[in-house]
């Protein structure tokens, strides 16, 4: 915003000259012209006044004793406040004018005695509306720096956002893998307290009562059931429970089902056939029941077990991820254990219908690195790689030491990326994912966070195959 | 006629172990237990417990699950079946989710992970009470 356009005049204009007729006349002709004039009669005081108040524009004539115009205009110069000031210089017409000297002192125009008043007018406007024009610039420039500073700072808000945002993602998957492992572990305490309160006593004494060859049978449910190992899906449980039915239908055992159930819980899929003779006995469901319920409590205890495990995976994946590095300086990391915590955390959205296969070269060198910030990368990458294959289909990651850098390799058989588009997907906010599934900065920060590692990325494609590389420096620059 | 069913669908095997043996232990053999591992897959077992005429009293179900989600899935069960009880078991509360169920597929309860059989039981009986 220009100040003068407040005042009721054009410009402030100093006018520097020893011979009072012509600062007269200079004085009438631009004030008459709308401009505000301060008239000085010598060198010194126009540098005083100039530096007092810096006016827009400084009339100088040349020839003036003690200090000349050239001496003056080099002393303004010189000065911070005056420095940017415009210097038109007088000069008589019988002077012999140094033209070059005048702009060599900084002068930026002269005008010649006796005035032409035209002349004198727009010259003078000239250069004020140049001198505008300047600070303008200036000013502009000032917002531009000030702007691309912003942006830079709106730029690192949105690396950490979409970090949050990608952790966001994660979190609600996150809370599942853990409270599900912790469901199993508390009802399986439950039912192992419930059971140790209801048969701890009586169990001896049931025992006991039974005669020898109903123990033989209690043993050798209760055997088989442990052996049993491999673990089946609920469909093919079902499959085998429907045929355990038909079997004990056959032989005229009443509730079928519910033998053939049980069964099925305890791992007993088939050969039956010397357990018949038991279910056909009135007391064989009781047998059973008990063989049943003291099995669960082995099963309870190994679903503590794995439950247990994979809840402290999940924590530990977790506490990797947001490893954060406080002094902001790189540390020496393993980038399969980076990739590995960011599988852990996408289990829950890889386990059904994702095979990962990894590769990763044996004893690899670590890297001095940001590890959270590679992170980010990884989970940017297996989440593209993981919506581009619509959660089905296969995942593959190599690492390889070629020479002196790391090569990650994510591959995944997904829809691939068309060539029309494979030169912007770097760019930032270009997706092609419906909103609210993409903001298309995934791969911008990427790119920056590999270019802070001084590595490269770049990604081949075709359909059922993409492929995105990622090569990081053993000995980065910085 | 034969007995009715109770189906539970959790994405973890661990899970529906875990619901399998509260669920007998609490009601014995009164009912037949069906356990899915995915929507879909509970999804084949109604319509193959329909084909046997097995009626289904209660569904259990999670609610993150790949694939089709547990509101989705209740919602499906819902417009064919509008008479079964369902219940949902969630590890990860989407309030937005769990809204729609209720909206939608006339959600019982929701339980949340890790829940306690004593709330899985008393759940499941006063949906039994209203039939
Ligand atoms: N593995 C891939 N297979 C196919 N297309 C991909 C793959 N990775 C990226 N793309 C394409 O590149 C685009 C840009 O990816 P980018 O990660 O930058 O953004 P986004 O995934 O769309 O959104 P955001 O990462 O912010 O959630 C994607 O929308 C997609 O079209
Ligand atoms: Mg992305």
């Amino acid at each position: 915003m220009n100040p003068d356009l407040k005042k009721n005049y054009k410009a402030n204009i100093l006018v520097v000259d020893d011979t009072p007729a012509n600062l007269r006349l200079l004085v009438g002709m631009l004030t008459e012209n709308g401009y505000k004039v301060r008239p000085v009669m010598d060198g010194e005081l126009a540098l005083t006044g100039a530096k007092a108040i810096p006016p827009d524009l400084i009339l100088l004539d040349i020839n003036m004793p003690k200090m000349n115009g050239y001496e003056v205009c080099e002393k303004l110069k010189e000065n911070e406040l005056t420095r940017e000031i415009p210097v038109i210089f007088i000069s008589a017409l019988d002077d012999v004018l140094d033209k070059v000297k005048a702009f060599q002192v900084g002068g930026v125009d002269y005008v010649t005695k006796p005035f032409q008043v035209e002349e004198v007018l727009m010259r003078v406007e000239t250069h004020l509306a140049i001198r505008q024009l300047e600070k303008n610039l200036i000013t502009k420039n000032q917002d531009l720096e000030m702007t691309v500073q912003q942006l830079q700072n709106t730029q690192e808000q949105l690396i950490q956002s979409e970090k949050m945002a990608a952790l966001g993602q994660l979190v609600a998957g996150i809370a599942h893998e853990i409270n599900t492992p912790l469901g199993a572990i508390r009802s399986s305490v439950e039912n192992i307290a419930d059971f140790l309160k209801e048969n701890l006593l009586q169990f001896p004494d049931f025992f006991n009562s039974l005669m020898p060859e109903y123990q033989q049978y209690f043993w050798e449910i209760l055997h088989r059931s442990s052996e049993q190992k491999n673990s089946l899906s609920s469909k093919e449980k079902r499959q085998l429970k429907k045929s355990l039915i038909k079997e004990l239908e056959a032989k005229e055992i009443s509730n079928a089902d519910t033998i053939a159930d049980t069964l099925v819980d305890l791992g007993i899929y088939d050969r039956i056939s010397s357990l018949v003779p038991l279910f056909q006995d009135e007391k064989g469901s009781q047998i059973l029941e008990k063989a049943y319920q003291i099995a669960s409590i082995q099963k309870s205890t190994d679903t503590i077990r794995t439950a247990t495990e994979k809840a402290a995976k999940v924590v530990f994946a977790l506490k990797n991820y947001a490893r954060y590095d406080h002094t902001g300086e790189k540390v020496r990391s393993q980038i399969p254990e980076g990739i590995d915590t960011v599988l852990t955390l996408y289990n829950n959205q890889l386990k059904h219908g994702i095979e990962v296969t990894k590769d990763y070269e044996p004893n690899l060198p670590s890297l001095l690195c940001y590890p959270d910030e590679l992170n980010q990368v990884w989970t940017n990458l297996i989440h593209n790689a993981i919506q581009a294959m619509d959660y089905k289909g296969h995942l593959a990651i190599n690492i390889t030491h070629q020479g002196d850098s790391l090569l990650v390799s994510i591959t995944d058989s997904g829809k691939g990326i068309p060539p029309d588009i494979m030169p912007r997907i770097f760019e930032p906010f270009f997706t092609t994912k419906p909103p609210g599934e993409g903001s298309g900065l995934g791969l911008d920060i990427v790119q920056k966070i590999i270019q802070k590692h001084d590595g490269k990325i770049f990604a081949e494609s075709v359909p059922g195959k993409t492929t995105f590389n990622v090569n990081l420096p053993l000995n980065p620059n910085s | 006629m034969s007995k009715a069913a109770i189906l539970c669908v959790d994405d973890e095997v661990v899970v529906l172990n875990s619901l399998k043996i509260q669920l007998k232990r609490e009601f014995g053999d009164a009912y037949v237990y069906e356990v899915a591992e995915s929507a879909d897959e509970a999804l084949e077992i109604i319509d193959e417990l329909q084909s046997e005429e097995t009626d289904i009293l209660v569904i259990v179900s999670d609610w993150l699950m790949p694939g089709i989600k547990g509101d989705e899935f209740l919602i499906r069960v819902h417009e064919k079946y509008p008479k079964i009880i369902k219940v949902m078991l969630t590890g990860q509360a989407d309030e937005t989710a769990i809204q729609r169920a209720k909206e939608k597929a006339a959600l019982h309860n929701c339980l949340y992970k890790p829940w306690s059989s004593q709330e899985l039981i008393a759940t499941i009986k006063s949906g039994l009470e209203g039939l």
